[in-house]
């Protein structure tokens, strides 16, 4: 079991939640956010004055995912994700210790399929 | 008994207590002249009340004698009504900025809000150095020649008896409401540089020109079924009270054109192309939409009303509020429930198709609301309140990206409007005046319901047809033209605008709408 974490362009969520869905890979929760990295932050111009808040928008999705769909979903985002400019994103994994399906409560890879 | 007969003999005795003298035959004439020189003064002056109270009561075309003062008096009048008028029209400006951005996604707000400001400002400068000109000066039947940089023209606008620059800006407030529209509908691809091209020539060339045909003093469809004129066999002419066709079908039609000529926002998915995904994109903000329609509602009571140019004729201002009033009620209610009874919506109350149904209403009373019935504004409305339900979904089959539905509320619901003059005008009244309403038997306008036959919706046809269709040619290859030029002057913008950080709002203006917070 695993977690994946993307930081992915805004635009591009469409494309990848697409492609997941093609791997049967449909729980996700996206949030919005701002960060830095290499690429430059774009300079916001009001009334005269320069803002460089230096943070861009960007989305953040999480996925949860058996070891066997795991490489195939790395993939998949990685796929959709990519533009081939500077700032298209990250994709972090880690290793999940536990899964628990409040509902039900269901364990392990039961819980996050 | 006896209680009855004191109470008698004391009535008598009371009765009695002045004693009666007999008159002589000189004091019984002296009685008789000061009684009837009384009765004859009280007659007299009653008399002068009853003259001079009616004299306001009757309607005010029925002298042709006016002294000076009175016409002074009555122009006056006139104007702040005018004036009033033209500023309600100028707020209806607010309310398109509003719903525009309401119903834009976040990232082209602010491009949608600056649109609207920069066409208000060019508009006001080019309708001042040449739009009146084109618009409403003498010329021919096609453009008028004069009065240029509003040099040479008169005190007052022809018969009206309202000052030029009160008339001017009257009517720049509607000039600037049609290129408002048409902003609309392009929303969210359009660069900032094409939105200048494309303005000037909407709010200087386009809407004055065009406008001219209908509105203008010698215009061909105004002037037309008269003798020597445009199709003289006709007998009536092109009647557009406030505009359905020269402010929301011209405005449409450029829409049409515009968006067609853009094509689509990148990533827009139709809704024949996937049915689970395809639509609208889901709009930024529902709630200032929601203030923008009744802000643009409010506008309109100075722009129905307000075409009278006239209040003197109460009768006729008082009937167009009403008229209005209920047209907008039945399309904001008819377009609620078509939308809830059919498609996508079924079973939800939707929001935006009852904005628009409001807004589609009232588009289409602009036109006939001096001549029809508060049933017949009534029955409008409904119409127009279905009518923008399918516009919207037939612009969507057509896969044209119309982000605020501008094409449907003013196109099509303008047309609408036009012809049902041609249907509900109740052949009870004539045009209006500056001292009041004419409704001599010549003046009168009847439509088909009513009994009046097909020649008053001939006229709205043909009118209307010839303007939509001559608006829709001379835009669309405008547009084309503006679309082939180089980066940035393109129509469109580049896809890095579309899609970079921050889209089009970022790309072009430097600042989103709701920009990130810094500590100071």
């Amino acid at each position: 079991m695993y977690k994946i974490e993307a930081i992915i362009r805004p635009h591009r969520l469409e494309a990848v939640r697409e492609s997941l869905k093609e791997h049967e890979i449909i729980g996700i929760t996206v949030s919005e956010c701002r960060g830095a990295g290499n690429q430059s932050a774009p300079t916001h111009t009001f009334r005269g004055s320069q803002y460089h808040s230096g943070l861009e928008l960007r989305t953040r999705i999480e996925v949860y995912v058996t070891d066997a769909q795991l490489e195939e979903a790395i993939s998949a985002i990685q796929a959709a994700a990519t533009t081939g400019e500077v700032g298209d994103g990250k994709i972090l994994v880690f290793k999940a210790e536990q899964a628990v399906r409040i509902r039900t409560n269901e364990r392990g890879e039961t819980a996050i399929s | 008994m006896n209680a009855i007969r004191t109470l008698l003999s004391y009535k008598e005795r009371n009765y009695r207590a002045t004693p009666k003298r007999e008159l002589s035959k000189a004091e019984k004439i002296k009685l008789f002249a000061t009684v009837l020189s009384g009765k004859m003064i009280a007659l007299a002056i009653m008399a002068f009340v009853i003259k001079l109270f009616t004299g306001f009561m009757e309607p005010a075309h029925a002298a042709d004698t006016f002294t000076a003062h009175e016409t002074t008096i009555m122009n006056s009048i006139n104007t702040a009504w005018t004036l009033v008028a033209a500023f309600l029209v100028f707020g209806m400006q607010a309310g398109f900025v509003l719903l525009e951005a309401g119903f834009a996604r976040q990232k082209e707000t602010v491009n949608v809000l600056m649109e609207c400001i920069f066409d208000t400002c060019l508009c006001g400068f080019l309708f001042w150095a040449i739009g009146y000109a084109f618009m409403f000066s003498h010329g021919n039947g096609f453009v008028g020649t004069h009065w240029f940089f509003l040099n040479g023209a008169p005190d007052t606008y022809e018969a009206t008896g309202i000052p030029i620059l009160a008339h001017w800006i009257f009517q720049f407030a509607f000039a600037d409401t049609c290129s408002t529209v048409t902003s609309g509908a392009m929303i969210g691809r359009t660069g900032f540089r094409g939105d200048i091209l494309y303005s000037i020539g909407v709010t200087g060339f386009i809407y004055p020109i065009i406008g001219h045909w209908a509105w203008g003093p010698d215009g061909f469809l105004a002037t037309m079924g008269t003798d020597k004129n445009f199709l003289p066999t006709l007998g009536q002419g092109f009647r557009d009270f406030a505009g359905s066709t020269v402010v929301h079908t011209i405005g449409g039609a450029v829409s049409l054109a515009g968006s067609m000529v853009l094509g689509p926002r990148l990533g827009r998915i139709f809704a024949r192309d996937d049915k689970a995904r395809g639509g609208m994109p889901p709009p930024h903000n529902l709630t200032i939409a929601a203030v923008g329609g009744f802000i643009l509602w409010f506008g309109w009571y100075g722009f129905n009303p307000g075409s009278s140019l006239s209040a003197m004729d109460m009768q006729g201002i008082g009937r167009i509020s009403a008229n209005t009033t209920l047209a907008a009620c039945a399309g904001g209610m008819m377009a609620m429930i078509v939308a809830f009874l059919f498609g996508n919506t079924k079973g939800k109350f939707d929001l935006g198709f009852s904005v628009n149904g409001m807004l589609a209403g009232l588009v289409a009373i602009t036109c006939p609301c001096y001549w029809v019935s508060p049933l017949g504004s009534i029955l409008i409305g409904l119409v127009a309140g279905v009518l923008v339900y399918i516009g919207v979904n037939f612009l969507e089959w057509c896969r044209i990206d119309d982000p605020v539905g501008a094409v449907s509320v003013h196109g099509f619901c303008g047309i609408w409007g036009t012809w049902s003059l041609g249907l509900f005008a109740t052949g009870q009244y004539g045009a209006t005046g500056p001292t009041g309403p004419d409704n001599s038997a010549s003046q009168l306008v009847k439509g088909l319901f009513y009994g009046g036959g097909m020649d008053v919706l001939k006229a709205q046809v043909i009118g209307n047809v010839i303007i939509t269709v001559g608006t829709f040619v001379v835009a669309f290859v405008m547009m084309w033209v503006i679309r082939k030029l180089p980066h940035p002057y393109n129509l469109r913008v580049e896809e890095a605008g579309e899609l970079g950080q921050g889209g089009l709002d970022v790309f072009e203006h430097g600042i989103e709408a709701y920009p990130p917070q810094t500590a100071y």
